[in-house]
């Protein structure tokens, strides 16, 4: 199947929340009780049961020029997906479309995902003991329908399609919007299925990882550790037989040999 | 509306207003953001930095309540730099007529205009200079003193950009930004919208801050023209068709005045009511009103009675009485109502002054309260400070289904009548709401046959064929007898000649759908519900229609989508769209087009053949559209007058501080010891900072529905209090602390919001702050209050009561709105 | 159990020993089933990976009971080089890599037992601590997290391959070593061999216990 990008074109974004709403009913995820802290943003990061949500920021420009920013945070469903990369069931897993599924049956809760994903994305749930995410609406997607964001934003600022398009698309809109406008996904960790058109420079929004990667560790850990575990092992364990029939066993002396031998 | 909602994407500017549609009108911004991509330019002024003005190209701040100086100065721009759309506002507004003169401006006559006496205007100097024969005298070059373009220009002469800074806050650099680039579409190709809501009608002046910005746009040309119009974006869904079919006291269905009780019979309401005129090529359509009247009479009484005892029947508004909302509940405070019908409405957290409406319904017998919920107004006996004990008032629940639980159409804002199918059944015992009516008016009917009662016929006569008897016994409503009804129908065989062909005639059996108002008939042989509605269930039910989504004209007007009001005509005064020869002033962006033998494009509007000189707005008596406004009841030019609350002492452009029109409660014979106010005279240190309420995405209205969805009350689970950083600072406040809202009337607790959204108003020299508060909550979805057993609990709790707790009972001089939009406040932290 | 076989282990010392080992193997094993895809049906028995977590964070509970008894009790006897005849005993790799006419006699534990304990000791602390916080990221910062998951991976490298090298020179590669640990037993020869200056500090300070002997004899003879 072709690869599909979901474009967030965070400059037709209004802050409506439409999009946070339609992913909890789709998905079928519970409510729970919140305060207001100061800021319309509710809940105020991503939860076990909030797979995306409106960040809301203010900023006030030297010249006195306001602005007030709203994106749409989710996971980015990268192509080299850290989270893949260490989850050790399998829960985690690229699908034919590219995205990062995650079958919530195979998930352990060992929140390896958590600490890897560059964009601090996966959300543990200490009562399901189990990991939670976007997944991009497989399964309405595997329906011939939109995700449940994209179907509900009233803007346009979420669309949905093939990749080529998408990206071709998203820079059409930077190029469009000028300024700081960028495209912001496909140039790093494999390129993501989740992008975005930014009007300001990716390092402006909180949250947003200016440069992401799959971290160097998880890269150390699976890469080098692993295959380097197996290699320590079986070293070990060649190495043993190989003293074992070079060398031989360290056998004790014949009682009075040793005492001679070993005397003072 | 004046067009409607794809129409925003034609515009070449957008001026958000009065509004913050990203919030509160959020797929509304889809056809902004369309617009946008084709180039617009949008602005945003309002007071607080908002979502919309977050998206706009433009922001400028404003002190609310002071839109009219802000636009007052706009006309002057587009006056002084000669911006506006010369031929047409000569040709098809009342530019060109020459006014009384005697008629005195503010500027001459400290802040009011001639005829001001006890708080009312006579109107006598407000007319016209007429020739011999009755015509209006004008002056195309619009030149002399006494025209009303020479009385405009003098009137805003006083609107200078520093006197509108020192008034709004607005800095001078932005206003004339925002006035050129708005003055910029005074031309033949570019048309501007200005979309408003809430944030200018709720204000003493609120009639006004419309009708200056009508002015503006009839200056610019852009009534009646695609991405023009004045775009009144309705807060909830079908408050479009709850105003067209006469939710207001002062209006029958389709905009026909009550009768007054002095016009005693039809004869003399009609003789009253129908206008006419003397301008020759004028239209002057709503000298059809009597068609309307006898209509509209025939489809409450049928053939019962006759059209005069029809009238007579109907009920009459005592002259010079209001019955709007705030006086509604201050006769039901002083105890002149028995009982209520709280029908689809939550008023212990609408209405202005909570606590009084609150008040007031201990003084009924009985509250029927009609709801999906129970909410604030059917458990107010309950809410705090109240002792259900010393509380008389029986209230009744009845549930009532959903909207998607029951077949019927909506109205949007922009008039297409929409229908709608049932989704679901309703749970429980729950009724559609006509077969609530349904029910209780049998049983009302049946009393009054058997025990009688004044005016019994009123009811007993009344034509109610909407549906069976269920073998329950029950009535069931069928919305479709309704919509037909609203059509109209021949109530005999009747010939008729073709009101648009003269010489041909059509025959009609009893009981065939009228297919335009154009054919209702003033003898009593048709009825419709609702003039403006005819056409809309012919043959077939027009506003079900959704196969057809053909564009032919390239604009957005779909006309084969749904069904627009007036005869399916979408955009208003589309008649002003074309040069008096007939040529659209734009190509580009063409409503209607002559063929040569007919229009094409849009249902034509008041155009009549090319070159035959009638002017386009034919609702008008004289034919075009009115810069100089007589009919309202505070003038015939806006003015800038305070808030009646207010943080300053003085009205920088007159003497006159307040609209002198406005109805206070506080005087002695009016209101009650409730209604109190702050700063209205001088300023009350006690309430330093102005205050306004407003909307967001995640509730709906009092948050009846959308406070008991858990998703929505995650999302914003928490009355608020957005205030300056400045302010917060003063008052020692960090965000996210609890916060004290109060006003003389009452008091709310909020979560500080601490935001630099919010920025303080350098007014004439003086710092003063503002600070906004939503609408959407109620004690009711709250935790920490008292549940009786079995209580319904939210899963997700909110917390906060009503922000109308605080608002004052003043209202605007027209239509008694109340002022939610600026009023004084205290903030402290809890 | 023959006379004249001499008391290396206690009980204590050999239940530490091997709770210490037997948890350090499941944890391996139920590590090594969440770290290779291909090994995750070792979870199979147990009713899926999940319970492999859940055996591998329990087990870790019997694995920091056992280092921290294995700590407290070997600490001073393997977790001190004395010199100079340990860095001689290192310096001739104690006789196992090549031969060696002579190889310094050395106390309890030879320096490679020493190495043995300290890495185990400060591997078993390293992955206690990575794994713990592994077990609760949820409030600390995703790049130490991340560090911990790289540490605790290094750890396994580490124990995985020392684990065999015990094996080895605890069995085939050491024969006589294991009763050691087993019965705690160990015949005369073999400490001779391996644990010369023990046995000799044993008999100087009367704590040598033989088997079928008297506790206090100074001098044990093999009868």
């Amino acid at each position: 199947m072709a690869e599909y990008v979901k474009l967030i074109d965070v400059s037709k974004c209004t802050g409506c929340r439409g999009c946070q709403l339609a992913c909890k009913q789709w998905n079928a995820q519970p409510a729970k009780q919140t305060e207001n802290h100061g800021t319309y943003q509710n809940p105020p990061d991503l939860q076990a049961n909030t797979w995306t949500l409106i960040r809301f920021q203010e900023i006030e420009e030297k010249d006195g020029k306001l602005k007030w920013l709203f994106r749409k945070d989710g996971c980015m469903h990268c192509t080299d997906a850290a989270c893949v990369k260490v989850c050790p069931s399998g829960a985690l897993y690229v699908t034919d479309i590219g995205t990062v599924g995650l079958n919530r049956d195979l998930c352990i809760g060992c929140k390896e995902c958590i600490s890897a994903c560059p964009f601090d994305i996966p959300r543990y749930d200490r009562k399901t003991d189990k990991v939670y995410k976007c997944d991009l609406c497989l399964s309405r997607i595997k329906a011939d329908l939109i995700p449940a964001c994209a179907k509900a934003c009233p803007t346009g600022a979420i669309t949905f399609g093939e990749k080529g398009k998408m990206i071709e698309k998203a820079y059409a809109r930077a190029k469009e919007l000028g300024g700081d406008a960028s495209v912001y996904g496909d140039k790093f960790v494999g390129g993501t299925h989740v992008m975005y058109v930014l009007d300001e420079k990716p390092g402006v929004y909180e949250h947003l990882p200016k440069s992401p990667s799959v971290p160097l560790s998880v890269i150390l850990w699976k890469d080098i550790m692993k295959p380097l575990s197996l290699l320590a092992a079986g070293g070990v364990i060649a190495g043993s037989f190989l003293h074992y029939i070079i060398h031989g066993p360290k056998l004790p002396d014949e009682e009075t040999g040793q005492e001679q031998k070993g005397g003072e | 509306m004046t067009n409607h909602w794809i129409d925003i994407r034609n515009s070449d500017v957008i001026l958000i207003m009065g509004s913050n549609p990203a919030s509160n009108h959020p797929i509304a911004f889809k056809w902004i953001t369309a617009a946008m991509e084709k180039g617009a330019k949008v602005i945003c002024v309002d007071p607080r930095f908002t979502q919309s003005a977050a998206k706009s190209h433009i922001y400028a701040p404003l002190r609310s309540g002071t839109d009219i100086a802000f636009l007052g100065g706009m006309i002057k721009y587009i006056l002084d730099n000669k911006l506006y759309f010369e031929e047409y506002v000569r040709n098809y507004t009342n530019a060109t007529f020459l006014v009384n003169p005697d008629l005195k401006l503010p500027g001459d006559n400290n802040g009011v205009f001639s005829g001001l006496t006890d708080g009312k205007y006579d109107k006598s100097t407000w007319s016209y200079q007429t020739e011999g024969d009755g015509r209006i005298k004008k002056d195309p070059t619009m030149q002399d003193p006494n025209c009303v373009f020479q009385l405009l220009k003098k009137h805003y002469s006083r609107y200078t950009p520093e006197v509108v800074n020192q008034v709004t806050g607005t800095p001078v650099d932005k206003l004339i930004e925002i006035y050129k680039l708005y003055g910029s579409t005074g031309t033949k190709d570019r048309s501007a919208v200005e979309l408003y809501a809430m944030g200018w009608t709720q204000h003493t002046v609120g009639t006004q801050n419309i009708r200056t910005m009508c002015m503006i746009q009839l200056l610019l040309g852009n009534m009646g023209v695609p991405g023009g119009g004045v775009a009144a974006m309705r807060g909830e869904s079908n408050v479009q068709g709850s105003t067209d079919h006469g939710l207001l006291f002062h209006i029958w269905p389709g905009y026909l005045g009550t009768p007054k009780a002095s016009l005693a019979t039809l004869a003399a309401y009609l003789e009253k009511e129908t206008p006419s005129t003397k301008e020759p090529n004028s239209l002057n359509w709503w000298k059809n009103k009597p068609k309307y009247v006898a209509s509209f009479l025939r489809a409450m009484y049928g053939t019962n009675v006759t059209l005069d005892e029809a009238y007579n029947l109907l009920p009459k508004i005592d002259d010079g009485a209001n019955y709007s909302w705030l006086n509604l509940f201050d006769q039901m405070y002083k105890g002149k109502f028995t009982g209520f019908f709280a029908w689809g409405m939550n008023p212990a957290c609408s209405g202005a002054h909570s606590n009084k409406v609150r008040q007031a319904m201990t003084r009924l017998d009985w509250l029927v309260n009609v709801n999906l919920f129970d909410n604030e107004t059917g458990s107010f006996w309950r809410g705090p400070g109240m002792d259900p004990k010393k509380i008389k008032t029986e209230v009744f629940l009845l549930p009532c289904a959903a909207s998607i639980e029951k077949e019927g159409s909506i109205i949007n804002s922009g008039r297409w009548n929409q229908w709608r199918y049932k989704a679901i059944n309703p749970p429980g015992v729950a009724l559609p709401d006509g077969d609530i009516t349904s029910e209780i008016y049998f049983k009302v009917k049946g009393l009054y046959e058997k025990e009688g009662g004044p005016n019994a016929d009123a009811i007993t006569k009344l034509s109610w064929n909407y549906g069976p008897k269920t073998f329950d016994g029950h009535f069931h409503f069928d919305p479709h007898a309704v919509a037909k009804e609203i059509n109209g129908v021949f109530l005999e065989d009747k010939t008729v000649e073709n009101p648009t062909k003269p010489g041909e005639f059509k025959e009609f059996k009893k009981g065939d759908p009228v297919p335009t108002f154009a054919w209702l008939q003033d003898d009593g042989s048709t009825s419709s519900g609702c003039w403006v509605y005819c056409g809309s269930y012919t043959d077939k039910n027009m506003s079900a229609r959704r196969e057809g989504k053909k564009d032919p004209t390239g604009i957005g007007l779909y006309p084969e989508w749904a069904w627009a009001w007036p005869v399916n005509r979408r955009i208003l005064y589309n008649g002003a769209s074309v040069d008096p020869e007939g040529n659209p002033w734009s190509a580009k962006k063409a409503a209607i087009k002559w063929s040569g033998d007919k229009w094409v494009g849009d249902v034509p509007d008041g155009a009549g053949n090319p070159g035959s000189g009638r002017p386009p707005f034919i609702m008008k008596p004289d034919g075009v559209a009115s810069i100089f406004g007589p009919g309202l009841a505070d003038g015939p030019f806006p003015e800038h007058y305070e808030p009646l609350e207010c943080p300053v002492e003085k009205n920088v452009l007159s003497p006159q501080k307040n609209n002198p029109t406005i109805k206070r409660f506080d005087k002695p014979g009016v209101g009650s010891d409730l209604d109190v106010y702050s700063g209205v005279d001088s300023c009350d240190p006690k309430y330093p900072f102005i205050c306004a309420t407003y909307r967001i995405s995640e509730h709906w209205q009092t948050g009846v529905l959308t406070r008991w969805c858990p998703w929505l009350a995650e999302m914003q689970p928490e009355m608020w209090c957005e205030m300056s950083k400045e302010l917060a600072k003063e008052r020692g406040i960090s965000n996210g602390d609890k916060v004290i809202v109060s006003s003389p009337r009452g008091q709310v607790e909020c979560v500080a919001i601490v935001t630099p959204r919010f920025k303080p108003f350098n007014i004439d020299g003086n710092i003063l702050h503002e600070v906004g508060i939503p609408w959407h909550f109620g004690w009711i979805t709250t935790k920490d209050r008292s549940y009786n057993p079995g209580d319904k609990k939210a899963e997700v709790f909110t917390r906060g009561d009503a922000a109308n707790l605080l608002v004052p009972t003043i209202g605007d001089a027209n239509t008694t709105i109340p002022e939610s939009k600026a009023f004084m406040v205290n903030v402290v932290k809890k | 159990m023959r006379k004249g076989l001499i008391q290396a282990t206690d009980s204590f010392e050999r239940i530490v020993h091997w709770s210490l080992a037997v948890s350090c193997l499941i944890l391996c094993l139920s590590g090594l089933g969440m770290m290779f895809h291909s090994l995750n049906f070792l979870g199979e028995p147990f009713g899926g990976l999940k319970s492999l977590k859940y055996i591998h964070n329990i087990t870790a509970l019997f694995f920091i009971l056992a280092l921290f008894f294995t700590v407290s009790m070997w600490w001073k006897e393997a977790g001190v080089f004395v010199f100079p005849e340990d860095l001689d005993w290192i310096k001739c790799a104690g006789g196992y890599l090549w031969h060696v006419d002579k190889v310094p006699e050395v106390g309890k534990y030879n320096p490679g037992q020493k190495m043995f304990f300290l890495v185990v000791a400060a591997g078993g602390v390293a992955m206690i601590f990575s794994g713990l916080i592994m077990l609760f990221p949820l409030h600390i910062p995703a790049m130490i997290v991340r560090l911990m998951y790289l540490i605790h991976a290094a750890g396994f490298v580490a124990i995985f391959a020392f684990f065999f090298i015990h094996l080895y020179l605890g069995t085939v590669g050491s024969p006589g070593s294991l009763p050691a640990m087993l019965t705690g037993w160990v015949s005369r020869p073999w400490l001779k061999k391996q644990h010369a200056k023990w046995l000799k500090e044993m008999e100087e300070h009367g704590t040598l216990v033989v088997y079928g002997e008297e506790k206090s004899s100074s001098h044990g003879h093999h009868g």
